[in-house]
């Protein structure tokens, strides 16, 4: 199972770039950084989650599974919205509607 | 079969590459050795030590040894640390460190009553009270003599040995092949010995070999040994994970480990002695050393606000450990230092779940004997541990301790690296483990072993109308 969660993190990992690859890029060269940068930061702690919350639950430690849910899995939902507020994904209002105002 | 060079050079692709003159040359060379050689047979005697009549290659330059190319401390920074007259690892000595006897010890004092009557009774009559420490003791009890630690002169003509350094490699292979989680080689110090030991063994009362009213010797120990060998054999994780510490299962833990322990040291002095080297194993039932210094001078460990136990970058103090003396040339390896006195300092972790109130909340260490340490009341420990009415024995300071209660992950070795590096950082990694209730919790899922409360309080019939104290003599001993 360990060996499966690594080998889906790598191919997630690279998927996640590829879908991305076109919003990340920004005129501005820092907000380009800023995203990717981004992007591998939330990727790493949501995998760190995800290996520390299955390795203490398979051991059995449950305050530490049930403190590491909240702990890691709220700071990737934090930097999640984040990372899709940058890229556009959510808080832009539609070009469509504002040309039919117009 | 392939061949080895001295330096572990793989030999079997080498093609004879020779001009005449060189064959020449060397054919002379050849009979000028066999001339030689007959002259003198020392020299072929002498031969019988080289690497190649051993039929042995030399681990790689900087190997631990050959089963374990590289010591596991778990992730913790480890730095090596000195053995002098000022310093033992990153223990300070601050004047003359006396050697102590086994007569004042813990457990001894329980033996003859004077931390109480319960913890008298229920010490010697442990074998009755619990099932499966019987078990463990019964076994112990064959190899607690002096015969099993002693044992026989060593072979007359002592068999030719490699060199110090690559001896040292293989005895530390030789103690994982028997099964040993951890090995050190450390230079004796003098004051690790007991000044006199007891007999009978607080082994020997507590396996019920003798009459608990036997009266006690006190022995002077006179052997003095320029090494000593130490292994380690971990205690069972799981099992640590679902116990409180203090349950049915706490003795056992201890027993299984020292039966491991005693077992690897005494096949490994007879190994020794029948190599021709004097050879003495120092195991729970049979000691006539302390293994708390020992153990730092193996490069083992760090002495830990508990006092006395002394803990291990990967396993905490979660072992128990057995040695083994010896004048065997070896090269002992360096006290470590991973940070253990600043953890120490801040965590107080031990010191807020012992239940018998027994380690101390000080700050720093403080003068004891001539040297520094946490001056925990081991009367208190000892009276907990032996009159226990929950349970047999304690072992809660090694279950909840940040060192001894992980198992193996990227995140424990991440943690033990941020806590070996200060105060501040030791301070962190409290929290964490604070934060994630590792220690404290028990994982009941594990909770394999049986307990028979109705066994825990001491047996009807005891205290026995008869009651004896102890006598001393001066007879010497090995």
């Amino acid at each position: 199972m360990g060996t499966f969660l690594v080998f889906l993190a790598g191919i997630l990992f690279l998927a996640g770039g590829l879908f991305l690859k076109t919003r990340a890029k920004h005129e501005l060269k820092w907000r380009t950084i800023l995203n990717w940068t981004l992007y591998v930061v939330w990727y790493a702690i949501t995998w760190m989650g995800i290996s520390f919350i299955y390795i203490n639950a398979s051991v059995g430690h449950v305050k530490a599974t049930s403190t590491a849910i909240f702990l890691f899995l709220g700071i990737s939902v934090v930097l999640a919205v984040i990372l899709a507020r940058l890229l556009g994904y959510i808080g832009v209002k539609k070009k469509s509607n504002e040309s039919l105002q117009a | 079969m392939v061949k080895f060079s001295k330096e572990g050079v793989k030999m079997e692709d080498k093609k004879p590459n020779l001009s005449r003159r060189g064959f020449l040359k060397a054919g002379v060379a050849a009979a000028a050795a066999g001339v030689i050689g007959a002259i003198n047979p020392d020299v072929l005697k002498a031969e019988n030590a080289s690497l190649v009549s051993l039929d042995y290659a030399s681990p790689a330059n900087g190997n631990w040894c050959k089963l374990v190319p590289k010591v596991n401390y778990g992730g913790a920074a480890v730095r090596y640390a000195e053995h002098n007259d000022e310093w033992l690892g990153t223990s300070k000595i601050v004047g003359e460190v006396k050697n102590i006897s086994e007569y004042d010890n813990g457990f001894t004092m329980a033996i003859r009553g004077e931390l109480g009557e319960v913890p008298r009774w229920n010490y010697v009559t442990q074998g009755k009270r619990d099932p499966m420490a019987s078990g463990f003791g019964y076994a112990i009890g064959f190899i607690s003599t002096d015969q099993a630690v002693v044992g026989p002169p060593p072979r007359k003509e002592k068999l030719p040995v490699p060199d110090p350094e690559i001896m040292s490699k293989h005895i530390k292979d030789t103690c994982y092949y028997m099964r040993a989680d951890e090995v050190g080689i450390g230079k004796m110090p003098p004051y690790a010995y007991y000044s006199h030991r007891i007999s009978p063994t607080h082994g020997d009362y507590a396996t019920g070999k003798v009459d608990p009213l036997l009266l006690m010797k006190e022995i002077p120990v006179t052997e003095r040994l320029p090494y000593v060998i130490c292994v380690a054999v971990e205690q069972h994780l799981e099992t640590y994970l679902a116990s409180t510490g203090y349950d049915g299962i706490a003795k056992s833990q201890s027993y299984r480990c020292y039966h491991a322990s005693a077992n690897i040291s005494i096949m490994l002095a007879q190994y020794i002695r029948s190599l021709g080297y004097r050879a003495r194993a120092h195991h729970f039932a049979n000691y006539a050393s302390v293994m708390g210094p020992i153990l730092i001078a193996c490069g083992m460990g760090e002495l830990t606000r508990t006092g006395d136990c002394v803990a291990h970058p990967r396993m905490g103090f979660r072992n128990k450990v057995a040695a083994v003396t010896t004048d065997l040339p070896l090269v002992p390896d360096k006290p470590i230092d991973f940070g253990m006195l600043d953890f120490c300092r801040v965590c107080k972790k031990c010191s807020d779940n012992c239940p018998g109130k027994a380690i101390s909340f000080d700050d720093e260490p403080v003068a004891y004997n001539g040297y520094l340490r946490w001056n925990s009341d081991f009367k208190k420990c000892a009276a907990f541990r032996t009159g226990n009415q929950e349970g047999f024995s304690c072992g809660r300071c090694i279950k909840v301790c940040p060192w001894s209660s992980k198992e193996d992950s990227w995140f424990h070795e991440a943690g033990v690296w941020i806590g070996s590096h200060g105060k501040q950082s030791a301070s962190l990694l409290k929290q964490i483990d604070d934060m994630f209730g590792y220690g404290t919790e028990e994982i009941t899922k594990y909770k394999w072993w049986l307990e028979w409360p109705e066994l825990f309080p001491m047996p009807a019939g005891y205290p026995p109308t008869q009651t004896a104290q102890p006598t001393q003599t001066t007879q010497p001993s090995k």
